[in-house]
């Protein structure tokens, strides 16, 4: 891991595009500001994590369980599609 | 402004196979994957596969938020607007991914995936700054 330290009001840049500001830094808590091209997606690190994981759970379920959800997956209740459209 | 899936139920299909779909930006955890298919799996359409034509291996089970979560509307960030290409909201389709447990099945609702359907774009949107829950079960086996 490259570690740098910056003040209140300096940056950092990542490859030509990405921008990581401090904004202000008070006590424990840092407020970071990052530019970005909107391609290159930015998140705190223990959410996308998290995403990740669920991804990486949710992927390509045997057949046996498509099948079956296939069969059982019905909405809550049965109160007739009052057809709120 | 809702962005709640297209529901035209006068028809029996809400919702049929939508051709190549792009992902603007991966999946987290799939970074190699970028082109998609919309499957139905179920007649009632509450079921659909989200596969991998980079690796047809690779499949998503999806629903739509109706009728599972009546009152889920979430407010897609500008970010993600501009990498589906600024859709109306009536041509934006809303996938949960789901996930089956032991007990029960989960959707998850941090993260849907935002379809818009006359480019055919997509993206996994982290509706970051909410509580949603990234398992929210969906029923009980």
């Amino acid at each position: 891991m490259l570690v740098l330290t910056r003040r209140a009001g300096e940056s950092v840049m990542i490859g030509d595009d990405v921008v990581i500001t401090v904004l202000e830094a008070r006590g424990d808590v840092i407020r970071l500001g990052i530019q970005a091209p909107r391609d290159v997606r930015v998140h705190r690190e223990e959410i996308y994590r998290e995403l990740q994981a669920a991804n990486r759970e949710a992927a390509s379920p045997t057949d046996a369980v498509v099948e079956e959800l296939s069969r059982t997956l019905r909405p809550p209740s049965d109160q007739g599609d009052a057809g709120t459209q | 402004m809702s962005t709640q899936a297209v529901s035209r139920t006068h028809g029996d299909q809400m919702i049929t196979t939508i051709p190549t779909i792009h992902l603007a930006a991966p999946m987290p955890g799939f970074p190699a994957h970028t082109r998609f298919a919309l499957v139905r799996l179920n007649d009632e359409g509450l079921l659909y596969a989200f596969t991998s034509l980079d690796n047809p291996e690779l499949r998503f089970l999806v629903v739509p938020p109706d009728p599972f979560f009546e009152n889920y509307t979430p407010e897609i960030p500008d970010e993600a607007l501009a990498l589906l290409g600024y859709p109306e909201a009536e041509d934006v389709i809303t996938m949960l991914v789901i996930t089956a447990g032991k007990e029960a099945t989960a959707a998850n609702l941090l993260a849907p995936i935002v379809i818009n359907t006359v480019n055919r774009m997509a993206v996994q949107v982290v509706l970051a700054g909410t509580d949603m829950p990234v398992r929210a079960i969906l029923n009980r086996k």
